[in-house]
């Protein structure tokens, strides 16, 4: 009796077992393609996948490895499609933070800033995920410094405790980027002081001298009486090298702080250990 | 009992039989199931893949839907040269003959080669027998538009356009008879008659205004300055005056130019997007219903 019992339950779930067999095959080759970096060939098998697992067991997984592929070959998009399917398809707060969260690094990524904070409140205020507050923290500080706001990214890194490293770069960068509304308003009152300011002392020296000569040569035709030439020496002349002056000091200081930007992240980039956009 | 244990036997005896069925169905690779997907992708227009997956299933041997959409595909993708030679393949017996050669045609007409195109077109010697003989007829009517060649008299050009259709395919036919363009040397010769004036000509207002009131002003400050026995002040503004003149006239002729080149491109945009309005008058087949 028991043996007949047994043998049925292998007849009613056995083809259920080989067809998930195939399924199953499928997911591991169109993992195997994904993890040797053929994006295009794993997006279709995972797509083939989806197309006939009629069970829905895999539409998850395939949808995020779907994502994960569009988003290494920047297809951000399209990956934003796909863990969107992915996040429907969630069945547990886990799956579904993660789906979220990985639409937000593509958000943080393809730099736009507004959706990834937005997306980032929305989870903040969700109540469901109160124990993940520290990621979302973290994806927030990702955000700022992907929005060039290093002193908020260091501010919201000090709200995950545990990553000193990146809340220290941010304060670092924060510390050493010039103000170009300060180096501006110095060069405003003495020409040349924003150029000092940035380091470039060459640069200042130059200003401060061609404005120092027009500017007293102006002022002395005023002086003279010759009016007609005090307008002219500061029209054509000293508000030329004045202008010039201003416009200098606000890219020499946008030019250091790139350089300041692009040296942090390219640590992040290459040395940087943790999770990243 | 065995009357349970008969009924579980029946319901297995079903059961493995459908599932065996389903089993065996999930061969993803097999002919049947790679174009189930390539239509799949192809409404999902992923046109890359779904091409793929066609060519794959043609291996197996040949299906005119499957050939058609792969032109269909690539056509879709901007591979027009691709989808030229797809079209051109499908079979005489097939359903889709008629309608791929009328895509042969826009495929060839899509590549932007006009005079290949018409030349295409005049060697097929397309008549009334020919089931999208007025659809053709009217792509290469259009074509016309593109082109450089003598448009045809109005009354030949609209007449192979419908009653909806002509409207508009006069106001264009117009356009490409008189275009309204602005004549760079009228332009220059208005700017030395009056400063400015050249740029207004060319809509390009505030410009003309500006250059109006600079070589005006710097040709008063001149001549006052002469007055003044100021020579030196005299002849700098003049040279400034002279050298803004100057350069105004060439900034109208160059502004007659830019002008033209907007509203051709404007009017070839129109052509373009009327074109993807009316699918280059090509009968719509619906593959995803």
């Amino acid at each position: 009796m028991k043996s007949i019992f047994f043998i049925l339950i292998f007849f009613a779930i056995g083809p259920e077992i080989f067809s998930q067999g195939v399924l199953e095959k499928q997911f591991n080759y169109a993992k195997k393609l994904y993890n040797e970096e053929n994006y295009f060939d794993s997006i279709t098998e995972f797509k083939r996948l989806l197309f006939f697992d009629s069970t829905g067991k895999y539409k998850y997984t395939a949808d995020n490895y779907i994502g994960d592929a569009y988003k290494a070959g920047s297809k951000f998009s399209n990956a934003i499609i796909y863990y969107t399917l992915a996040e429907i398809n969630a069945q547990n707060f886990n799956d579904l933070f993660k789906a979220k969260i990985n639409i937000i690094r593509v958000n943080i990524l393809r730099r736009t800033t507004n959706r990834a904070l937005q997306l980032l409140d929305s989870l903040n205020n969700d109540r469901r995920f109160l124990s993940e507050k520290k990621e979302i923290y973290y994806w927030k500080g990702w955000t700022y410094i992907f929005a060039d706001e290093w002193h908020k990214a260091s501010e919201t890194f000090a709200l995950t405790d545990s990553n000193k490293t990146l809340q220290e770069l941010c304060e670092k960068v924060d510390k050493e980027k010039y103000s170009v509304i300060f180096a501006q308003i110095i060069s405003h009152f003495i020409p040349g002081s924003g150029q000092f300011y940035t380091g470039n002392y060459l640069s200042g020296i130059l200003s401060l001298a061609w404005n120092g000569l027009w500017g007293y040569l102006a002022v002395k035709a005023f002086i003279d009486n010759r009016i007609f030439d005090g307008f002219m020496i500061t029209n054509f002349l000293w508000l030329r090298f004045y202008n010039g002056n201003l416009q200098n000091s606000k890219n020499f200081t946008e030019e250091k702080n790139l350089k300041i930007v692009n040296k942090a992240l390219k640590y992040l980039q290459y040395d940087y250990v943790g999770a990243k956009p | 009992m065995n009357k349970i244990l008969f009924l579980l036997i029946i319901f297995s005896t079903i059961s493995f039989s459908q599932e065996s069925n389903s089993a065996k169905s999930l061969n993803l690779f097999s002919p049947q199931n790679i174009k189930k997907f390539a239509d799949y992708l192809f409404c999902q227009h992923d046109y890359i893949r779904a091409s793929i997956e066609y060519e794959d299933f043609l291996k197996s041997g040949y299906n005119d839907t499957a050939a058609f959409k792969v032109g269909m595909a690539n056509l879709e993708m901007g591979n027009f040269s691709i989808a030229s030679k797809k079209f051109s393949n499908i079979s005489k017996i097939s359903v889709f003959y008629n309608i791929s050669k009328l895509e042969y045609l826009r495929a060839n007409f899509r590549t932007g080669n006009f005079n290949y195109y018409r030349n295409l077109y005049e060697s097929e010697n397309l008549n009334r027998d020919y089931k999208y003989f007025f659809e053709a007829r009217e792509l290469y009517n259009f074509s016309y538009l593109f082109s450089d060649i003598t448009l045809p008299q109005k009354k030949n050009f609209l007449s192979s356009f419908t009653k909806e259709e002509q409207p508009r395919l006069n106001q264009f036919y117009d356009w490409k008879i008189n275009p309204p363009y602005k004549n760079p040397v009228t332009a220059a010769l208005l700017s030395t008659v009056i400063p400015g004036l050249g740029k207004i000509y060319t809509q390009n207002y505030s410009d003309g205004i500006f250059a109006f009131i600079t070589v005006g002003l710097l040709g008063y400050l001149a001549y006052s300055d002469f007055h003044a026995n100021h020579n030196f002040r005299g002849w700098l503004f003049s040279a400034l005056g002279a050298g803004f003149y100057g350069g105004n006239i060439y900034g109208s002729a160059a502004s007659a130019q830019i002008y033209n080149a907007k509203i051709s491109f404007q009017f070839f945009n129109d052509l373009k997007n009327y074109l993807e309005d009316h699918n280059y008058f090509v009968p719509l087949i619906n593959f995803c219903k």
